[in-house]
């Protein structure tokens, strides 16, 4: 089962010294390589800050409304992801609380099954295969 | 350059759907997401259970992670569905982003950062099938 890991973060890396970012990076580097390790990572991606967001609003009456900014101008916003395929919601909580966040919040959301509607998921497999 | 594609409406919309609807919201979104794929710039995408069954895990240095039930925020409007898609630029990414077949929501485009310059491993596939 997949499961979506989104993370909300308040401070951004940029604004870290070189050697920050170097010891930051390494332990994203550690984390996601125990994750390919593992079988169990699809894709992981930090995001550019907030303030390079556009977001686009889509009515009823089917009207695209472009602004520039993320959808909700919160302290803490969204900074990166992480697509696992876990056994269960204890695996992905697991991997949650090894993310080498400092401070922030991880959303864990179960991906849903559209198959019986006709919808085919095209992500592709984990990385590697579990052991 | 990567981009991601945040898929946020308000949730429930689909419940009173009658498999016939349901059938045709689904037909809009497989035949948006099979294009992204012919183009050879889907990566990854999918759609998330209801917000009521995500948790939310609070990281504080120092302390031990708390976890709880529920999305990060409480809002009407949640997180929905998400693509990663391979565009050339951000121009690209918001014309995809306006093709999203929502009858009412929002797309939020965010660059995808690149430290691999600076050592970090990039292990996402690329897209699923190259562009033409």
């Amino acid at each position: 089962m997949k499961y979506l890991l989104t993370f909300y973060v308040e401070s951004r890396m940029a604004d870290s010294s070189p050697e920050e970012m170097k010891e930051g990076l390494e332990r994203w580097n550690a984390f996601e390589n125990e994750a390919v390790d593992a079988g169990a990572l699809i894709a992981c991606e930090p995001l550019e800050d907030s303030s390079t967001a556009t977001t686009i609003e889509i009515t009823d009456s089917g009207e695209r409304i472009t602004t520039d900014g993320p959808f909700a101008e919160s302290k803490e916003q969204l900074g990166g992801f992480c697509l696992l395929e876990c056994a269960n919601l204890d695996e992905a909580l697991a991997w949650a609380s090894k993310v080498p966040m400092n401070d922030g919040h991880i959303q864990v959301s179960a991906v849903r099954d559209l198959s019986q509607y006709g919808y085919d998921s095209h992500t592709a497999a984990p990385v590697r295969a579990a052991a | 350059m990567k981009y991601v594609l945040a898929l946020i409406s308000e949730e429930g919309g689909m419940e009173d759907a009658s498999p016939e609807e349901m059938k045709a919201v689904m037909d809009r979104w497989d035949s948006y997401t099979r294009k992204a794929v012919e183009n050879g710039a889907f990566i990854a995408g999918d759609a998330l259970q209801p917000s009521a069954t995500a948790s939310t895990v609070k990281i504080k240095e120092g302390e031990e992670p708390v976890v709880s039930d529920g999305p990060f925020a409480e809002s009407k409007e949640q997180l929905g569905g998400f693509y990663l898609f391979e565009c050339k630029d951000m121009g690209e990414a918001i014309e995809y982003a306006k093709g999203i077949p929502f009858h009412d929501g929002t797309v939020e485009v965010r660059p995808v950062m690149d430290f691999t310059d600076l050592g970090y491993e990039d292990f996402d596939p690329g897209p699923v099938k190259a562009a033409a």
